[in-house]
Parts: C-alpha cells; structure tokens; sequence
C-alpha cells in the first residue's frame, strides 16, 4: 500500500490546494502515481472536526490527517493527533522542544516524525552538527519531494548512523504535486491507528515518482 | 477561446513554456513601471549595498509572466486569480522557464473555469516562484 | 531575534488613498516590460494585463505601528481580480492588516503580515483585492 505521508490543502498558509482536487488529480494519475491514500499534514494547526469520509468513498482514496509542526530541531510530522496532544501542545507554537513532541506523542499513542532532515535550518542533519541526537525517533523523511538538490540525499548519513527508519512525502503544496513521493507499506492501512503502529513495526521503505516511473529512494 | 475549445482541455495538459532570460535594464524599467523602484531592483550595486548578492527582480514581475503565460495559453480568457510564492529571488541574466499545468476544469451557469498550477524555474529546474490561478471562459455567446 | 507583532491590528484599516488617473504610456510602459509579444490593441480598446494591478500602491506600505519596521520581503500575493483597468480610470486603495502568523523556514524563524489591498475605480466597481505576504525577520 502506498501513501504519501506529507501533504498540504488549502489550509495551510501557503498551499493552494483543494483536497478534493488532489483527489481528481490522483485519480486521473493513477498510471504514473499509484497512490492508495494521502495524509494531510497541515501547518502548525489541528482541526478537529475536519471530515473526509465523504471524499474518501467518491474517489476510493484513503485520507488521513496529521499536523506538521516547528521545533528546535526543525520540522516534525506528527501523526495520531489525538486531545491528548493537543491540550499538551500548542501547534501554532514554532518553538516546541522537539524532544519533548518525539517522546510525549508517542507516549500519548502517536507517533512524530522529524520531515525534510537535510533542509538548512529546519531540519535535522543542521541540528545534529551542534547539538546531541533527540531520542526515541524511529524514522525520518528521507525522500522529501519539495527539497532541493542534495538535501534528501544528505539525510542518508543521518539514517546510517542512527538506524533510523525512512519514509518519503511529496511535501505538496501544489495539486501537480501530490504523490511524486510516497512511503510504500507492506501491510494494509486502513485508519490513523493503523498507520502509527506501522510507522513504529517497521516494513516501508520510501517510493520516488518524480521521473514518471517508481523508483526507491537512493 | 470558444467554448468548444474548452472541452478539448483535460486535467494534466501542460502549457507551452515561456523561456526568457531578463536584462537587468528589463528589470529596472520593470520595477520603475510598476512603482517599486527599490535599490535592488535597479542595479547591482544597489542590491549589494542592501546585503544582496547583485539585482534581483521583483516578485511582481514573476506574476507578470504567469500572467502572459496563461494569456498566450489560453486566448479570449479572462484571469480571475493569481497567486504566487517567491521562494527564491530572480536574478537578471539566467535562463528561466514559466511552466503551467491544468489541474482542474468546472463549468458554471457564467462560465467555465480553468484552474492551473504554475512554476517558475531556473535551468536545473529548481522552483523559484510557484503559483496558482483560475482563468475564466466566457460562454461562447461572449467569445 | 525575531520581530513580534501585535495582533490587535489586524482588521485595522492603515491606507486610503485615490491615486491619479491612469494613463495609456503607464499601460503601454507596463505591456512592453513584460515582454507581452502581440502589438497592443488601439488606445481606445486598451486594457491593462491583469497584474498592472499590483502597482497600485497607497501613501502607506505598512501600518505606521508595526513595531518599528518600515519594510519587509515580498513573501507572495494573491490576487483576486475584478474589472479590468483602462486609461483615465481613477482608482482608490484601501488596506489593512489581514493577518499575522510566524513560521520557520530555511532562514530560521519569519513573521509573516498578511496586507489586504482593495482597489476601487471611480465607478464603485472592485477591480482587485491583493492579499501580500510581507516576511520580516
């Protein structure tokens, strides 16, 4: 199954993309991008009562939500967005202690992951110049489908050294733009709950669609 | 562009490119034009003196294009919404490559409309400026 | 150290301006800068391209209490467009503090100032309202 963890709608500052338009657009793709379902990881916000289901049953595309989120280590998605998350975080925060997020989310039944690692300034690989690793994180986004030349691939260092898992998101703020990176799962997803414990079991690996055709991630 | 011609754009059609490359005297009459005539737009040496590498166009004129491309494109439309995203600064001088692709086609009782992605990119195809806009199609009865 | 805004402005109105009349070498200036390829039309069927729009600029950029910035980076703009602008009209610029928000980016933290801009002709009739992200660090 295959997901692009990292999307933007409209909702966020600087994306201009209806969610519904990236589901037209997907569907109408699906030869070159075959995505099973996309994960809306708004800006520095949660809202609770966002609704997909009636989207998800018209164009049979899996819609999941989390939050993308500023740190002192950069960028992190955060997935499983519950209350309890909420009322701890203000996500609108763009100082959160990013030890405090990776450990307390997953404490709390989520799981956070820092996204974009070789971006400068707000991503990981520039923070562990000068600062000690954070613990507990079980992934990064190795294939960010938004940065520039040379910044996924200088996450590869990161992921030997630490061990950590990788994952890939198109990082979308454009409809033209969904799903040319995505996370292919080996077991079945079908809710945010499912994700998570699949995001912590292991099993995926990151999906580049950026030429037209698939390939892993280098 | 009639209203049949329309029906003959699908979700996914890329542009024609625009492919130019700005003089910095197109960059100072731009910015004088458009009522910006801050140093950095002017000339290098200004842009320096503001703690910029040399002149820089304004993000205006990247809109400009996206413009002229959707224009070009789409003949006897009208332009209803443009947005744009200045991530990096253009700089006179270097070959860059307007790109648009439709996204999203809806019919109204006052029209269609085209929505369309947009990008403006250097010669390695790094993205400097990205953008949205939504072109109206008048009804054939006004083409 | 990063510039901190007070959020009580916005919706607050900090321009209203009439600005002389346009005029067809504007127009005609603004077409050839852009490298618009086909001849312009006769002056009496001359239209301005849609982004002329953005030259409309009011007597004030910025509020005048922005905490002591008078300038900022152009972040982006949205532009919804109404009538299009002709020779002679004259048009009126009304803007405020449509928002504002902070966010990191490569360049480390940045507070945005959303700047809403409504422009008006002498009929009434909107011809533009611009929302512009200014990043101010």
């Amino acid at each position: 199954m295959i997901l692009d963890l990292h999307t933007h709608s409209d909702a966020s500052d600087d994306s201009r993309a209806p969610v519904e338009t990236y589901l037209k657009w997907l569907a109408r793709k699906r030869d070159v991008l075959p995505i099973d379902g996309i994960v809306l990881t708004e800006h520095r916000q949660w809202n609770p009562a966002q609704d997909y289901r009636r989207l998800e049953d018209h164009y049979g595309i899996l819609i999941l939500r989390g939050a993308e989120v500023e740190t002192d280590y950069g960028h992190v998605l955060v997935y499983g967005v519950n209350a309890d998350i909420t009322r701890r975080f203000d996500f609108s925060d763009v100082r959160l202690a990013a030890q405090e997020v990776i450990t307390a989310v997953t404490h709390m039944g989520g799981i956070a992951l820092p996204c974009h690692p070789g971006r400068p300034t707000i991503g990981l690989c520039a923070h562990y110049a000068t600062k000690p690793p954070i613990e507990g994180v079980v992934a990064v986004e190795a294939l960010n489908g938004g940065s520039r030349r040379g910044e996924n691939e200088r996450v590869q260092h990161l992921i030997e050294r630490y061990g950590y898992r990788a994952v890939g998101g198109s990082d979308s703020h454009l409809v033209s733009h969904i799903g040319i990176c995505a996370t292919e799962f080996d077991r079945d997803i079908h809710d945010v709950e499912e994700l998570v414990q699949a995001l912590h079991a292991g099993g995926y690996r990151p999906v580049d669609f950026r030429n037209g055709l698939r390939q892993g991630a280098r | 562009m009639p209203g049949s011609d329309f029906e003959h754009i699908d979700v996914g059609h890329e542009l024609q490119p625009l492919r130019l490359t700005l003089t910095p005297e197109q960059v100072r009459r731009y910015a004088i034009s458009a009522r910006i005539p801050a140093g950095r737009f002017l000339n290098d040496e200004a842009a320096r003196l503001e703690g910029l590498p040399g002149q820089i166009a304004p993000g205006n004129m990247s809109m400009a294009f996206f413009s002229r491309l959707l224009r070009e494109s789409f003949p006897g439309t009208r332009l209803k919404r443009l947005s744009a995203t200045f991530r990096v600064p253009v700089r006179p001088n270097q070959p860059l490559t307007v790109r648009g692709v439709v996204t999203e086609k809806h019919a109204t009782d006052h029209g269609d409309f085209i929505e369309c992605d947009l990008v403006l990119e250097s010669e390695d195809g790094e993205r400097w400026v990205t953008g949205t806009a939504s072109v109206h199609v008048p009804p054939s009865s006004e083409a | 150290m990063t510039v901190s805004f007070d959020r009580s402005i916005i919706g607050r109105e900090f321009d209203h301006t009439e600005l002389e009349p346009i005029t067809a070498e504007e127009i005609l200036e603004f077409i050839a800068v852009t490298g618009e390829t086909e001849p312009p039309p006769a002056l009496a069927d001359l239209v301005a391209p849609p982004t002329f729009v953005v030259r409309v600029r009011g007597q004030r950029f910025v509020p005048p209490n922005l905490a002591g910035v008078t300038s900022g980076l152009d972040a982006g703009k949205d532009i919804e467009f109404g009538v299009p602008i002709r020779p002679g009209d004259v048009l009126t610029s009304v803007s405020t503090v449509h928002d504002i928000y902070e966010k990191t980016g490569r360049s480390g933290i940045m507070s945005f100032v959303v700047l809403r801009t409504v422009v008006t002709n002498q009929r009434g009739e909107q011809v533009a309202v611009i929302d512009q992200r200014m990043m101010f660090r």
